[in-house]
């Protein structure tokens, strides 16, 4: 099977994102896997080959309850290649958000279901990850260890139906430490990046 | 003070967006650069983008809106790529911080202030699906940014709005 695993993060390194495909490319080792890089508004240029894959498979983040804007760009650009395709691709989407509830990421999967029926292309299944906030600091955490418990089983599913090329509901996934433990950890992180960048924590509160 | 977001071309604008005073409008002048996730808005310079290119400065707008109208055409159930472009550089009207709304896990905001939100989504060969969609995702966007309901508008060409925004 040909599968193209696109990381659509506009950040180029230490993405959640990132993390998330690694762990998916190990689980669809035994394929033809290529990687693609979404990370401007402007397609990267070895597009074309898309169209001949068996499986799309997108990682990106969660931007105020959507999709980024310059993956939207890459989209709309994208959407007339798989029209004259014979057999076109099943995409599958991970979306990984900074909030604690998997669940917040639905809006973004249903958009891309759409985006596929508008382009001619097959929707294969979503997942919605929570607490991605988290992702760069445990990348190195072995899959479904610790608090890579609930991330990796849900990846791990999702692996099978792209290996398979079937559909599914959307799965939701939040992490498998509490809710309250996540907020702290992520609040005091804003708080050493403010002092890195020379600010004091009451800073972070400036009104314009 | 109402804000005007939109993704009209200007002979659109012209016909389309009410005259009062009172109004301010965000147009795309084609410089836009997008959202890099460096969260530069929290920890570097917080309460604006760290891209100086113009539409860094629409988070402190916010702050001083009662209401925001966003007029997009309807992209797969979601706004166009320059509305969510404006959107996502400006995600500085909210706080690092997170607070619990509706049982979910949101930013505290900024600002004391809560505009209402309003969204007229057009174009051609909408489906239900993705009208269902835009829907349930604005009604997302009022709680993630704190603010209140306003009205959810379909049409299939800008200018139909010409009697909703007067
Ligand atoms: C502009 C912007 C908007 C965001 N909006 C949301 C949001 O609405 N809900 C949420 O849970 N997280 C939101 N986030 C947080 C990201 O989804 C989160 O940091 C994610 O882990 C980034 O993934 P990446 O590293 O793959 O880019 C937003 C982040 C940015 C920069």
């Amino acid at each position: 099977m040909k599968i193209a695993l696109i990381n659509a993060s506009p950040k180029l390194k230490d993405s959640a994102s990132g993390v998330i495909l690694e762990e998916l490319k190990g689980l669809l080792a035994e394929h033809a896997v290529t990687e693609y890089g979404f990370h401007t508004p402007a397609l990267p240029e070895n597009t074309e080959e898309l169209a001949n894959q068996d499986a799309l498979v997108f990682a990106f983040p969660l931007y105020v309850d959507g999709i980024p804007s310059h993956l939207l760009n890459c989209m709309a650009g994208l959407e007339e290649s798989f029209r004259k395709s014979e057999h076109p691709p099943t995409v599958y989407a991970v979306v990984n958000c900074g909030f604690y509830e998997g669940l917040q990421n639905r809006h973004a999967l249903h958009m891309m279901r759409n985006w596929c029926e508008k382009s001619g292309l097959v929707w294969g299944r979503g997942v919605g990850l929570g607490g991605g906030g988290m992702l760069p600091g445990i990348a190195n955490v072995p899959a479904g260890k610790g608090p890579k418990k609930n991330f990796s089983a849900a990846l791990k599913q999702l692996a099978e139906s792209v290996g398979t090329l079937s559909g599914g509901e959307d799965l939701f996934t939040s992490p498998n430490y509490p809710r309250i433990a996540y907020k702290t950890a992520a609040e005091i992180g804003w708080r050493q990046q403010a002092k890195a960048n020379g600010l004091a924590t009451k800073d972070l509160f400036q009104k314009r | 003070m109402k804000l005007i977001i939109h993704d009209l071309t200007p002979e659109q604008a012209e016909t389309i967006l009410p005259k009062q005073s009172g109004i301010r409008v965000i147009s795309d002048n084609g410089k836009i650069r997008h959202c890099v996730g460096c969260f530069g808005c929290w920890v570097k310079t917080p309460g604006q983008c760290v891209i100086h290119d113009g539409y860094e400065t629409v988070s402190a707008l916010l702050a001083q809106c009662e209401e925001l109208i966003l007029i997009s055409r309807c992209f797969y159930g979601g706004f166009s790529p320059f509305v969510k472009n404006v959107v996502d550089r400006n995600i500085s009207y909210s706080l690092p911080d997170f607070t619990i709304r509706n049982g979910e896990m949101h930013h505290k905001g900024r600002y004391d202030n809560r505009f209402k939100l309003s969204v007229c989504f057009y174009g051609e060969n909408m489906t239900e699906t993705e009208r269902q969609t835009a829907r349930e995702m604005v009604q997302a966007n009022t709680v993630n940014l704190n603010g209140t309901a306003g009205e959810v508008h379909f049409a299939e060409r800008a200018e139909d709005f010409k009697g909703v925004l007067s």
